[in-house]
């Protein structure tokens, strides 16, 4: 990444080449450049290779062994594609990780995208006091997967938390939210909801590079606001929508902290909120199964890569890049 | 940015395979290194005895515990007390609460930097032994360099696997049904004795809760604890050999026994039976006020007390007295590949005979496992609640059956399926049959 913004002096383009870089001549030779390059990026490239190149391979060849973590590396038994094989056809505990993964993400990731747009919409206008609006409602994602967060959201969706005594107000008896496993998942739902400050913030972004000429020659031509918001706002937004949908999908999938402090490491109650990095967590560090963890991994990385091929490839059809014409 | 002068501006120039190579190069030296690491620390945990080496060099000991901030203060001045009296040793000591801690132990132990001395219990002692992790402290005990001559045989022999000591009882306890006196004593209501039938149990436990609007008795049909101490009573055990020592049949019967009881309203609702099954000590039901029985360790005592006004009581389990037994409620075990081996044995034995430093650590992980020893810290404690655990401990320690063994590599991972399985009846989406059926299956492939 660094090396392209790197002066070249022998990449024709307009305004690339600097006159500092023409003085020090033609004796700077290509590959001097690139070597430098490389230096520049060595603190990046060794942190790449030792975190995660590296572990990542030797977790890919984890996945075809029996390790588990406290047998030294010597003693560790090849054993194919058994770990594979089990996590397909013997382990029901997968699949349960994988259906709760999909529901949430399912429900959670457009239900947050259609919350930062409804408010970034509210927020794109020249009110008073609209800054302080935005600050507020960017506040919740701000403290992200913290556990802090996590633990005060147990404690209002109790039994006896805030949220019964907010609905008892209104005559309606509340359930014990976390403590129920009809309802421990939707309350993790709500918690990612209610974190759509960072779409937001990037709408807010895509909504103000929207043309008003558009909105005006809509308007003009008879246009309401419906016809606008589905005629203009949207195709023009669409790029926007497609960069927040896989980012937040990719982050909907890999949900873990809020998971594990709600159950307190256990996937609980009744394995209703056992996400799939969680199970993973709790298949390689309590149950010591690293081999057949690896293999988890990576079947959720390959899950992970499939869907998010799948979305830039169906990108094609809705996504209008509206600078598209000239190139 | 400003233009910097690379550090390689003299390389000659004309070789377009010099940018790769050092790139490949570092590759390789980084591969290297990463395989190396393991198979070094592979290297030193197959190494032998410490070699005979000047008794008085300089020595620093990683110690790894988990425990609240009390037990810290204890650890770190009875191992102050060993600096004192053996200079040359130092103490690296780190300590955590229970939640996460056998993560960060397993973590160690793969990164080839495990603790020469830690603390661990009977859940992940078999787990460890089995991968010969932990140093068989068997020639130390034969050579008297670990003296267990004043320890209860069952309490030592509760930490060998598979002949092997694999770790020395740091403390003793047993099962302890901690109720609330203050909230009995209120409403007139008979406090829990020791030998009442769990039938009586459940009887008294709705009685409590008509008459003090609280629900009687934690439901402890997710504890493994309860579990087994009852299977112990029907003449089965949690293990037998590798294999379970119970049935699906058993698991139903312990099921519908607790169902009864939460039908006719003993118990709390299913919500905050499990928050009693996954809170820790500090937040039980009996401390919380959410019910007037917690199902804990009679050890746990004083950390109870600790978190509430109320006044609490002790009691065996219901049923049979004699099937609980004196549990080391955890242990001290050195890590084989530790290259200070000697020395850390020394420790454990100074912790646990060493009359200054039995003194210091009182009760807190447990009754001293020296029965000398164990006397002089009775008479001395003041703590009431720690009294009151040594009073009880030592009445029970008069009707206890023998010990059950070690329970086996996967223990851990049928402890939560306990929990899973139980639960599932609580919350009424299978019954207890079906629970049942559940939980022996999650076993069998937990244990294989």
């Amino acid at each position: 990444m660094a090396l392209t913004t790197a002066p070249d002096p022998t990449r024709r383009g307009p305004g690339s080449v600097r006159p500092r870089a023409n003085r020090r001549g033609p004796g700077r030779s290509r590959h001097g450049d690139g070597l430098a390059g490389y230096v520049f990026l060595s603190p990046w490239l060794i942190g790449l290779m030792a975190v995660t190149a590296i572990p990542m391979l030797l977790s890919l060849y984890l996945s075809f062994t029996n390790y588990d973590i406290l047998t030294p590396w010597s003693e560790v038994e090849w054993v194919g594609l058994a770990n594979y094989e089990r996590m397909f056809t013997a382990d029901p505990s997968w699949w349960h990780s994988v259906r709760v993964t999909l529901t949430f993400a399912l429900v959670a990731v457009p239900l947050k995208l259609a919350a930062a747009l409804g408010v970034a919409l509210l927020l794109n206008r020249a009110w008073r006091g609209v800054g302080v609006f935005r600050g507020l409602f960017y506040l919740p994602s701000l403290l992200g997967g913290s556990v802090a967060l996590a633990i005060v959201w147990v404690n209002m969706f109790n039994r006896d938390g805030a949220v019964n005594s907010f609905l008892a107000l209104f005559g309606v008896t509340g359930k014990p939210w976390v403590n129920d496993p009809d309802w421990a998942l939707e309350t993790l739902m709500v918690l990612a909801i209610w974190q759509f400050g960072a779409p937001m913030v990037i709408f807010l972004a895509g909504l103000k590079q929207v043309p008003t000429e558009l909105y005006e020659a809509a308007a003009v031509d008879g246009a309401g606001r419906w016809r606008q918001f589905v005629n203009v706002t949207l195709p023009m937004l669409s790029p926007v929508i497609f960069f927040n949908l896989v980012l937040e999908t990719i982050n909907g999938f890999q949900g873990f902290t809020a998971a594990f402090v709600l159950s307190n490491g256990t996937g609980g109650p009744v394995d209703s909120t056992l996400m799939y990095t969680l199970n993973l967590y709790i298949t390689g560090f309590t149950d010591l199964e690293m081999g057949y963890a690896s293999a988890m991994a990576w079947v959720f990385l390959v899950a992970v890569a499939v869907i998010t091929v799948i979305f830039f490839s169906t990108g094609r059809f809705w996504v209008h890049y509206s600078d598209g014409e000239d190139r | 940015m400003h233009p910097a002068t690379p550090p390689t501006a003299s390389a000659p120039a004309g070789r377009t395979y010099r940018t790769p190579l050092p790139r490949r190069r570092l590759l390789r030296g980084l591969l290297a290194v990463a395989v190396a690491a393991p198979l070094i620390a592979g290297a030193a945990a197959c190494g032998g005895d410490d070699p005979a080496t000047d008794p008085n060099a300089p020595v620093k000991l990683s110690v790894f515990w988990w425990g609240g901030e009390a037990r810290a203060k204890l650890t770190e001045e009875a191992l102050a007390l060993y600096t004192k009296k053996h200079p040359n040793v130092t103490f690296e000591k780190t300590w955590q609460a229970n939640q996460g801690y056998f993560d960060k132990l397993a973590t160690l132990t793969a990164g080839g930097n495990p603790p020469d001395l830690f603390q661990i219990d009977d859940n992940f002692l078999a787990e460890y032994a089995a991968r010969n992790t932990t140093l068989d402290l068997t020639p130390y005990q034969s050579s008297g360099k670990l003296d267990t001559s004043k320890f209860p045989k069952s309490l030592w022999q509760y930490g060998v696997v598979d002949g092997k000591l694999a770790g020395l009882a740091a403390g003793e306890n047993t099962q302890g049904l901690v109720y609330n006196k203050s909230l009995l004593a209120k409403h007139g209501l008979p406090e829990p004795t020791t030998g009442m039938s769990w039938e009586e149990h459940i009887a008294w436990a709705e009685r409590v809760a008509r008459t003090a609007k609280v629900p009687g008795t934690q439901d402890p049909s997710a504890d493994y604890k309860a579990f087994w101490v009852w299977l112990r009573q029907q003449g089965k055990d949690m293990y037998s050999g590798s294999e379970l020592g119970f049935t699906a049949e058993d698991v139903t019967r312990w099921f519908e026994l607790w169902k009864g009881a939460r039908d006719r309203g003993a118990t709390p609702t299913p919500d905050v039976i499990h928050e009693g099954n996954v809170t820790d000590i500090s937040k039980q039901l009996v401390v919380t006020g959410k019910a007037a029985t917690s199902w804990v360790w009679v050890n746990q005592m004083p950390e109870l007390k600790k978190n509430t006004k109320d006044e609490l009581g002790v009691v065996a389990y219901p049923g049979d007295p004699s099937a609980q037994w004196a549990r080391a409620s955890m242990y001290w075990s050195v890590f084989r590949g530790s290259k200070h081996r000697d020395v850390a044995v020394d420790v454990i034995n100074f912790l646990m005979n060493d009359p200054e430093a039995v003194k210091l650590l009182g009760t807190d992980r447990g009754l001293p496992s020296n029965q000398d020893l164990r006397r002089v810290v009775s008479d001395d404690t003041t703590d009431p609640a720690m009294k009151q655990s040594i009073a009880v401990e030592a009445e029970l320690a008069q009707k206890f059956g023998e010990s059950p063994q070690v329970p086996i590599k996967g223990h851990s991972k049928v402890r939560s399926e306990l929990v899973k399985a139980a639960e599932n009846a609580q919350y009424g989406r299978a019954n207890p049959a079906e629970a049942a059926a559940q939980f022996v299956a999650a076993c069998k492939s937990a244990i294989a």
